[in-house]
């Protein structure tokens, strides 16, 4: 079965490489070994796996994150959400970092009128800030609250997986902060990544499954509760979010 | 709870763009059912000089909201026509423009002082009544559909939604007709000038009342459909229920107000010719305060909705 399952890769590749050298011979910018690696590199699939039980809550990823990132001030693309749950001895605190979840399926682009907000080759879901009008559809459009205006562009601002540093070959600013390697990043798509290793090994989940947008970022140790749920106490929560001042508690 | 993103000029444009959208789809259907003999020609005049109105008025108050706008890229608002995709937005900007060049175009053809049907700008009129009708009807979906295509926003998420819009814009389109015609209105010197007047006034109250009644149908399957599932959308109605926090303004505003208070005055107007075939007679008062009430109900629909969507979340993480 293997061996079968070689022979026909290799038969691609082959072929692969004949489009790529046609292609090439079309379009004269390409040189022959950059089109064959463009077509024959797999895609890239970017995300995060954000091991809860390794947070402390420190917020350097939130800090490092503002710096990287300019963001203005009372706006987050990065924060970690506080969560006290249970009355004393049976209570727990733990944390939570958020972040754009750079869906599969994200409903921020389908309702995007511009397509200024899109969806890159390699997963991650960007905003073209000179594209973008501020309508503001996305925001509401996202179920997990990642995106904001951003009032010194006039556009709509979040998480892209430090796309600049990515560039550089660098980590995301969070994770490279993460003293205590609670984020996890790379290609989803190959199976020997670490991350790809550690989302098969462990238990996952993703926030809001429900909602159908397939997030790629991945979480180790998530509870059920957040914000939203303390309108529905079933036992004692609070959550501190430290984003927005007007959360209700 | 997040900072409310779609504020007042969003609310007020819902609200505008479903009346103009109404009041051109009403006058457009009426001229087109009046045939040859321009029965009713008046109410299509109306309707016409009404409809551009609201919905430039409504879209220029969008443009002002726009994140770019307000960081002044005072024209990036342009790249809306750069793109036709499948986002409600979009198809709604698109058929937004070719509405107010077709509203424009039939006012136009009603803008000579002697308009009147058969005259040398019917074919264009009856031809911009054509495609003024589809359009007026997808002007006012759309906004319904804009608002219910996010499972983030399970209060908005609901089918029901785009057809109580719909409804809404034909009822405030409708009774900004009678309004209008009711404080514009000189008493004729013709005894039948003014049973035509009347007879007219009829149509409006009879359609009005009936579109009345269907949106209260839809709010009722609103309710029902929210009220009868479990987890976000269920817990978001809760908002306008009994202890919401928007309980008060949706069933006094919107449904005592707007609704069922014009519904019962029109009703019980109606009824004598409906049930025993009297001539229609109608007073001013009632014919400016029934629009009036039913305007102020549209307008909160559009703020109670707007409002209790980006309040309400999904529930669980």
């Amino acid at each position: 079965m293997s061996k079968k399952l070689k022979t026909t890769q290799q038969s691609r590749r082959g072929f692969l490489k004949g489009v790529g050298a046609a292609a090439a011979a079309v379009g004269a910018s390409a040189t022959p070994v950059q089109a064959v690696a463009a077509i024959t590199e797999p895609k890239k699939r970017y995300g995060m796996l954000i091991d809860t039980r390794r947070c402390v809550g420190c917020h350097a990823c939130s800090v490092s994150c503002r710096s990287e990132n300019n963001v203005p001030e009372g706006k987050h693309r990065s924060w970690v959400e506080y969560t006290e749950k249970g009355t004393f001895p049976n209570a727990t605190l733990h944390f939570l970092p958020r972040l754009c979840n750079q869906c599969s399926d994200p409903q921020c682009v389908s309702v995007c009128p511009t397509n200024a907000t899109h969806i890159r080759d390699d997963g991650i879901i960007t905003v073209d800030a000179d594209v973008c009008i501020g309508c503001k559809y996305c925001i509401h459009a996202c179920p997990y609250d990642a995106r904001f205006l951003n009032p010194e562009t006039g556009a709509v601002d979040k998480c892209d997986f430090c796309l600049d540093r990515l560039e550089q070959g660098k980590e995301p600013a969070c994770v490279a902060t993460c003293f205590n390697r609670a984020r996890i990043f790379g290609d989803l798509n190959d199976p020997d990544s670490t991350i790809s290793r550690m989302v098969a090994s462990n238990a996952v989940s993703v926030l809001r499954p429900g909602m159908g947008t397939l997030p790629n970022v991945f979480y180790i140790g998530l509870d059920y509760a957040d914000e939203h749920d303390i309108r529905f106490p079933r036992q004692y929560i609070r959550v501190t979010t430290h984003r927005d001042e007007n959360i209700r508690r | 709870m997040h900072e409310l993103t779609w504020g007042m000029p969003v609310i007020a444009y819902l609200f505008m763009a479903g009346l103009g959208a109404g009041a051109l789809t009403t006058s457009a259907s009426v001229l087109l059912r009046g045939g040859q003999s321009g029965k009713y020609f008046s109410i299509a005049r109306y309707g016409a000089f009404i409809a551009p109105i609201p919905v430039a008025l409504g879209s220029a108050l969008l443009v002002f909201e726009l994140g770019s706008f307000q960081a002044g890229h005072w024209f990036r608002f342009l790249n809306l026509y750069t793109v036709i995709n499948l986002s409600p937005m979009s198809i709604g900007t698109w058929l937004l423009t070719i509405f107010l060049g077709i509203s424009v175009l039939y006012a136009f053809t009603f803008l000579s002082k002697d308009a009147c049907p058969g005259d040398k700008q019917d074919g264009l009129r009856r031809l911009a009544a054509w495609v003024g009708i589809p359009l007026g009807i997808g002007v006012a979906i759309y906004t319904g559909v804009l608002l219910g295509a996010m499972p983030a926003r399970p209060f908005w998420n609901s089918p029901v939604l785009a057809m109580l819009f719909f409804l809404s814009a034909l009822s405030t389109g409708v009774a900004s007709i009678i309004l209008v015609r009711a404080l514009l209105h000189r008493k004729h010197a013709s005894a039948q000038a003014e049973a035509h007047y009347h007879e007219s006034g009829y149509i409006l109250s009879a359609t009005d009342t009936l579109l009345i009644g269907l949106e209260l149908l839809a709010i009722f399957l609103f309710l029902m459909y929210a009220h009868l599932t479990i987890g976000s959308v269920r817990e978001a109605a809760t908002v306008i229920l009994a202890g919401g926090e928007l309980s008060v303004l949706f069933w006094f505003w919107v449904v005592v107000l707007g609704l069922l208070v014009p519904g019962i005055i029109e009703l019980a107007i109606l009824v004598p010719s409906i049930v025993y075939h009297r001539a229609y007679r109608s007073h001013r008062v009632i014919e400016i305060l029934v629009p009036v009430v039913v305007l102020v109900g549209g307008f909160m629909l559009r703020y109670v909705v707007v409002i209790a969507g980006q309040i309400t979340h999904p529930i669980g993480l």
